[in-house]
């Protein structure tokens, strides 16, 4: 790709900078672009260390309660919706095969077609997860939910069901938390502090990363206490 | 915990490298190409990336078309599902076999490559663009760091579509041969020989053609082969993309 060349300079082109420039300065416009890449990616990393810095006590809490749960056979189900669905999976397959460190059981609520367009279908979309937790959910399990607004209707109904069957409820919000950073149905609720969507979720995986950690850690520690 | 200063996830580098493919990929997508994605290790990180272009979570920007590519086999998912002008994107280790075989094939189906990962880079050219995190951890694929690469790409495939005069592809200027004004091109073979006969179908970047492999012993289903003029001039073996005459 070559770069494009403005070439001579029109007297009158202050006039109208957008006429030439965005027609065929293509050098400009990756100029711009690669700018715009570092200067988000930079946000993004920001705004995980500083989740990562405000609930540092919590996510600790939360981490060393997963292990214990964890260690009495508790399962994971993850639940999100779109974007935050495939994070809510990665999440999951972080704790069930992780590339290094003890696999849990754990598996996202949306990974199933036939049974996500079952319910759906049958019950209505705002009880897809409440009715797998119906289903699946002994009080030793955990429920990690995933929302960049904190309001999702069929998050908020299962984590209400999962509250009530003595699951550890775990919400990772954004903005202002929305109706998760409210409710007193999460045990956890760690809301990134941001209006962009990507940002949100990318600070989420850290969370979710931060959590699986610290669960670790813990697990190992009661493996070699019990020895 | 205190404070750590952050990281730089994007240095001057893979930014010039997120902003050529960003309009690389907008540029393919104006010319109609559909984004087929493979992630063989991480099924989600596939998902994600075509929500992202289908469903995008700005208001007012333009629903494009990707398919995440998950069943057990995604190089004969992405050989089916994959025209002349798409684009193919991977989010894997650089040893990944399918992801390597699918790159390998790409010249033949026509497709523009993207490769995501971290680790050990691919090979230069093995994938028109890749995005890459130079990190050893093998924990990268679930802190982020690829949500966010791939929500770049997103993000500034969108700013390209506000420069609608930088849209248009420049001419190919790929070097011909001169006495046909042919070039050696990557082929899938489509249908093999049959009986005695020495004209198999093949696939090629500009589409379906039948050619002559006289000059080579037996070939398969799926072979790839070089062709120049309407003739198969050699088989390209799997393992080092080695040309055998």
């Amino acid at each position: 790709m070559t770069t494009g060349s403005t070439g001579n300079p029109d007297t009158t082109g202050f006039l109208y900078p957008f006429i030439e420039s965005e027609e065929s300065d293509v050098g400009a416009l990756l100029g711009d672009l690669a700018a715009s890449a570092r200067s988000k990616a930079a946000e993004s990393a920001r705004l995980q260390q500083e989740s990562l810095h405000e609930y540092d006590d919590a996510l600790r809490a939360a981490g060393a309660q997963m292990a214990e749960r964890f260690l009495r056979g508790g399962r994971l189900y993850t639940l999100g919706n779109g974007g935050s669905s495939t994070d809510a999976a990665t999440l999951a397959s972080l704790f069930s095969r992780p590339a290094r460190g003890r696999p849990v059981a754990a598996w996202s609520l949306a990974a199933d077609e036939a049974v996500v367009t079952a319910l759906g279908n049958d019950v209505g979309f705002e009880l897809i997860f409440k009715r797998q937790i119906i289903a699946h959910a002994r009080d030793r399990d955990i429920a990690v939910a995933l929302s960049t607004s904190g309001n999702s209707e069929d998050l908020m109904t299962a984590i209400g069901e999962a509250k009530q069957r003595g699951l550890l409820t775990i919400g990772f919000a954004g903005h202002d938390g929305g109706r998760m950073a409210a409710t007193d149905d999460l045990d956890f609720c760690f809301t990134v502090h941001s209006q962009s969507i990507h940002r949100i979720q990318e600070s989420h995986a850290m969370l979710g990363y931060r959590l699986w950690s610290v669960a670790q850690e813990h697990m190992a520690a009661a493996r070699a206490g019990a020895s | 915990m205190t404070t750590i200063p952050a990281p730089t996830f994007v240095g001057t580098d893979l930014s010039a490298d997120l902003a050529t493919a960003a309009l690389d990929v907008a540029r393919k997508f104006h010319d109609g190409a559909t984004l087929w994605v493979i992630a063989p290790q991480w099924e989600p990180h596939a998902h994600h990336v075509a929500v992202e272009f289908v469903h995008p979570v700005i208001m007012g920007k333009r629903a494009l078309p990707s398919v995440a590519l998950v069943e057990s086999d995604p190089v004969a998912q992405a050989r089916v599902a994959s025209q002349p002008g798409d684009l193919l994107l991977a989010v894997a280790t650089a040893d990944d076999a399918a992801v390597t075989d699918a790159m390998r094939r790409a010249d033949a189906w026509g497709v523009t490559t993207l490769w995501i990962g971290s680790g050990p880079r691919p090979p230069a050219g093995a994938a028109h663009h890749i995005l890459w995190v130079d990190s050893d951890d093998p924990m990268v694929p679930a802190t982020g760091r690829f949500v966010l690469m791939y929500h770049l790409l997103w993000e500034l495939t969108h700013v390209c579509f506000e420069h609608p005069g930088l849209l248009t592809t420049p001419a190919d200027d790929t070097q011909t041969c001169v006495t046909c004004s042919d070039e050696g091109r990557l082929a899938e073979v489509i249908l093999p020989p049959a009986g005695a006969g020495r004209e198999a179908l093949v696939r090629t970047a500009r589409g379906e053609e039948w050619v002559d492999t006289a000059m080579l012993g037996a070939v398969d289903v799926d072979d790839l082969l070089l062709v120049h003029g309407g003739v198969a001039i050699a088989a390209v073996t799997a393992a080092e993309d080695e040309v055998t005459p």
